[in-house]
């Protein structure tokens, strides 16, 4: 659908009828878009870290006794950032639009001039 | 090195090629912490063993960087870098966090000092034990410097998640930097803090050290008590996102 027309909405002084619209702010285009509603992550690495506890549990807190279990959370996590990472370089998903971090970037460099110079 | 707090008029007074030109930036508001050289500029290759490869065995990509670095500019490489075959980056780096007030020569000298009382202090428990015991006791200060601070990296961290009003501490994976970072701070505090008033810091640290390497003494405490804590709020580790 077409962008709803503006003729005679606001509250001016050659507009004879009511405003339909009272707008807070000046209908201008900020050099900003809002923000996306963040995902809902989960908490990586659960059950390394749990084994890796019930393993200290057991041996009074020794690093020596549970190395296996340490080294598997170490590769976990490490793996967990590198797919962090990957996600937020790849722009997440994308699918057409850029994420809004980029579109804000962008609209620094190319703002909408909303004066005259 | 420049002085790390510029006022934003001085910038104006030095426009060379390559060197940061001061932005108009809000009044009242001074840039502090900056560097003089620009994005284009590359860090130094301190390490010497990577100009003695021969030609032939260097991959396409390691060629190509060598190529790329003769043409691009390269920032000066800082003082307390050296090339030699003693340079040690955690021993600068713990050097470094010692460091007060950008005396660094005095933090190095304490730091060669305690490495020395490491070393005097194995060698006379070598010299007193028997031949058995003899094999087991580690002199190389520098061995026994890494190995004390390995023992002291903690594994998991904790960290305060705001939720429902309250900070609850969340056990949470921390990266190397961070867990040697940790490591480092716990030692260095430990040994500044509680220490008689007369006693030298390279005696107290050199002690400290060689408790850590056998796993025991107040740095090690800390760690535990660090792990105890994460263990002891396992159930909360699903206040984390990532």
């Amino acid at each position: 659908m077409a962008t709803p027309s503006l003729r005679g909405r606001l509250p001016r002084l050659g507009n004879p009828r009511k405003p339909i619209l009272k707008p807070n702010k000046p209908l201008i285009l900020a050099n900003r878009v809002g923000e996306r509603r963040r995902e809902k992550g989960e908490a990586t690495c659960i059950t390394e870290m749990s084994l890796m506890m019930a393993c200290w549990k057991q041996n009074e807190f020794r690093d020596q006794a549970c190395r296996k279990e340490i080294q598997d959370f170490f590769d976990c996590a490490s793996r967990a950032e590198g797919a962090r990472k990957m996600r937020s370089i790849q722009g997440t998903g994308e699918s057409g639009d850029l994420p809004p971090k980029k579109l804000n970037k962008l609209l620094q460099r190319f703002p909408n001039k909303s004066h005259v110079s | 090195m420049a002085a790390p707090a510029v006022k934003a008029a001085r910038g104006w007074s030095v426009l060379a090629l390559g060197l940061r030109r001061a932005v108009p930036r809000l009044p009242g508001l001074t840039q502090v912490r900056w560097s003089r050289y620009g994005p284009e500029y590359r860090d130094p290759q301190i390490d010497k063993e990577y100009y003695r490869k021969a030609l032939a065995e260097l991959t396409e990509e390691e060629k190509y960087e060598q190529e790329l670095r003769k043409t691009q500019l390269i920032k000066a490489a800082p003082a307390a870098k050296t090339s030699s075959v003693f340079e040690d980056p955690v021993i600068s780096k713990f050097t470094n966090m010692m460091m007060k007030g950008g005396n660094r020569v005095l933090a190095r000298s304490l730091m060669t000092q305690t490495l020395e009382a490491v070393k005097r202090k194995q060698f006379e428990k070598y010299h007193a034990a028997s031949a058995e015991e003899q094999a087991a006791i580690e002199r190389n200060p520098y061995t026994i410097f890494h190995q004390a601070l390995k023992n002291c990296e903690p594994v998991i961290g904790l960290m305060p998640i705001l939720r429902g009003g309250h900070f609850y501490q969340v056990p949470v994976p921390l990266p190397d930097r961070r867990r040697r970072f940790l490591a480092m701070k716990w030692m260095i505090t430990e040994c500044r803090e509680k220490k008689h008033r007369r006693m030298l810091m390279p005696e107290k640290l050199s002690h400290e050290l060689l408790e850590a390497f056998h796993n025991q003494g107040p740095v090690i405490k800390k760690k535990h008590d660090m792990h105890k804590m994460a263990e002891a709020n396992r159930a909360l580790a699903h206040y984390r996102w990532w």
